[in-house]
């Protein structure tokens, strides 16, 4: 079997593997045991960059996660992000406590600020009392090695964020054929990261759900192969079944990049729906948590996942929140 | 052809630094500006379409659209799609005999399809407000980025405007959308001869992503006259959170330097809550402006209180789906 390659993240002196686990699918996974297998085939596979977030699934993601990496924590590079969305860093540092309560580790490799997408949030992360506060506050304590942000909506809030010329190791953006011609986070932030020395991590290979492999507008391997031919330390994708990660591994493991001409005719089919159907991330605020919404003061969406699994806690059925 | 009257508005009202001077409202009428270079004049408060899809009955339509001329409203906004053609129906029934006391405004809604669907689309508005011409005719829903890409294609929406005009159907053009400034200055970039221009205006737009600052300058150095919407946010959210009054939202919307503010009045109370500012309309000074913009800049950032902007929720389901994207009901935001 060919190992999934190894890549510098930014400064860090540290590697990590081409190819991440996304948190937020690990949720998603159908049982408990089959999230934790996920978490030992990944890690068997080569992977060592674990992503995780503290609302993903009202904690359920850090659990499972956490649970999958019992006795494999110091082969991971573990990564979770802080969900402040504007409020203060006490805030954040309880967060970050109840992260590693349930990650089971007393340390994080990678720390984020999650959910950058609201114009005002680099202003609210850099002012006085703001979550920037309890980065350096936790990397102070050794609760965390390193520390970035990620977003989904905009380059320019990404920008934003690095001109307030906080240390980040690590940021995190959507990276895909359709990015490279739309609110383009490949021409606009990448080539800024690299000139920082931030370690930059691809997300969204597949558009958020999948969607134009679904509609037969790109075939999976050329949609992943083209987010990690890019100058990314590593690209973080969701993998809540058996099939998907083997599908992802077989892509990642002796991974060839794709030529420059390959990238530009891809980039050139993706153009063609320049009205951002295919990033649902930057063009509505689906992807937007409640969690970040209410503290923005816009509408909840009944419908969405994350709202129902918040009203489902509601209930006091007498059975703890998880089936 | 197309600016037969420039002289009879240049210098009046709009002026370039912003600065706004209606006349007539000592007498407790709505002022009248001028449009643009049309040589029309139009109240400074003017009827939306959509919202007269809304109210509860035709009666009632009947009744907002009588009172609202004979208060001194003479501009009415409406778009082919509004209520799949009630707004334009009920607007056409309810001018019966009052046509020529009005300036009539629909919109075309072809989201990136070709010049037919459009001319298709002139006729069936026509006829929903029976009437043989439009007095503006606009290009609805410039949301989507890749939208002036397609109504300048060749073939496109922007030919039948040309042929539209030259026909004697529609006296004036121009566009409309409420997303991103970004995408009404690439409409703008074409030089094409807009006469007019519609765009969300209110005290939170100038902290977030702003038409106020980047669109309406450029449109008053080009003499294109500016329409106001959403002075209310588009659903009256700043109001109901208690950000601002009503009637200090519509006071900041008409205080700008446009030619109308098109507000949806889906009840005989909400005109009659708009004429009392209209009326004898005084406008803020750039103190009281700066006053209210500084006040409300904490919930004007994250673009809560402009969700036409910053969410899916107002974009149309027929614009949705010619783009590609989920319907309000799998996507309502």
């Amino acid at each position: 079997m060919a190992s999934i390659p190894l890549r510098a993240l930014g400064k860090t002196n540290v590697q990590v593997s081409a190819l991440g686990m996304g948190g937020h699918h690990l949720g998603d996974a159908k049982d408990e045991k089959t999230a934790v297998q996920l978490v030992h085939d990944a890690v068997d596979g080569g992977i060592t960059f674990f992503d995780n977030c503290w609302e993903y699934h009202l904690g359920k993601s850090e659990e499972w996660l956490g649970k999958g990496l019992k006795g494999r924590r110091d082969k991971a590079f573990l990564m979770t992000k802080v969900c402040t969305h504007g409020r203060d860093s006490g805030l954040a540092m309880r967060m970050l406590e109840e992260s590693l309560r349930r990650l089971q580790t007393d340390h994080l490799d990678l720390w984020q600020i999650h959910g950058v997408t609201f114009d005002n949030d680099p202003e609210l992360f850099a002012r006085k009392g703001g979550a920037a506060e309890a980065l350096t506050l936790a990397k102070k304590q050794g609760k965390v090695r390193f520390v970035g942000f990620t977003g989904h909506k905009d380059p320019d809030i990404h920008l934003k964020m690095l001109q307030t010329n906080y240390p980040f190791d690590a940021v995190q953006m959507p990276l895909n054929a359709f990015d490279g011609t739309f609110r383009s986070f490949e021409t606009k932030v990448l080539p800024e990261l690299q000139r920082r020395g931030i370690g930059a991590l691809g997300m969204k290979p597949f558009s958020g759900h999948g969607e134009p492999v679904m509609k037969g507008v790109t075939t999976p391997e050329e949609t992943l192969r083209y987010a990690m031919s890019l100058p990314v330390a590593t690209t973080i994708t969701g993998m809540e079944k058996p099939e998907v990660l083997k599908q992802n591994l077989a892509i990642a493991q002796g991974f060839q990049p794709m030529s420059e001409a390959e990238m530009g005719a891809l980039r050139e089919r993706c153009a063609t729906y320049g009205d951002g159907r295919f990033e649902l991330y930057k063009t509505s605020i689906k992807y937007d948590n409640p969690e970040a919404r209410m503290a923005h003061g816009f509408p909840v969406d009944m419908q969405s996942k994350e709202t129902q699994e918040m009203l489902k806690a509601t209930k006091n059925d007498g059975k703890p929140f998880q089936e | 052809m197309r600016h037969t009257r420039r002289h009879f508005v240049q210098g009046l009202g709009v002026a370039g630094a912003g600065m706004l001077m209606d006349t007539a409202s000592a007498q407790g009428e709505i002022p009248k500006r001028p449009l643009g270079k049309t040589g029309l004049q139009v109240s400074a408060l003017g009827v939306g379409g959509y919202h007269i899809g809304t109210t509860e009955t035709d009666d009632e339509a009947n009744r907002i659209v009588a009172e609202a001329i004979d208060a001194g409203i003479n501009f009415f906004d409406n778009a082919w799609e509004y209520h799949d053609g009630k707004s334009e129906t009920r607007m056409g029934n309810a001018l019966k005999g009052k046509r020529d006391q009005v300036v009539l405004m629909t919109k075309v809604c072809t989201h990136g399809r070709k010049k037919d669907v459009a001319m298709r689309m002139l006729e069936e508005s026509l006829k929903r407000l029976q009437t043989d011409h439009l007095d503006i005719w606009q290009v609805h829903e410039v949301v989507y980025d890749n939208d002036p890409d397609l109504i300048f294609a060749k073939d496109g929406a922007i030919e039948a405007l040309d042929q539209a005009k030259q026909q004697g159907k529609v006296r004036f053009v121009g566009f409309t959308g409420h997303k991103d400034p970004a995408i009404h200055l690439k409409m703008l970039s074409h030089n094409y001869a807009f006469d007019t221009v519609q765009m969300p205006l209110n005290c939170f737009d100038a902290s977030y992503r702003s038409f106020e600052t980047q669109v309406l300058p450029e449109l008053s150095k080009r003499g294109i006259a500016p329409l106001g919407m959403k002075s209310m946010s588009g659903s009256g959210e700043g109001v109901r959170n208690g950000a601002v009054t009503a009637a200090e939202a519509l006071r900041y919307a008409m205080s700008l330097p446009v030619a109308v503010t098109i507000s949806g009045m889906e009840s005989l109370e909400v005109l009659h809550q708009n004429l009392e500012v209209a009326r004898g309309f005084q406008a803020m000074n750039a103190t009281e402006l700066t006053a209210l913009r500084n006040r409300v800049r904490l919930y004007a950032t994250d673009g809560r209180f402009e969700l036409f902007k910053s969410t899916k929720k107002y974009d149309g389901a027929l614009g949705r789906e010619l783009h590609g994207f989920p319907t309000p009901e799998q996507l309502p935001a």
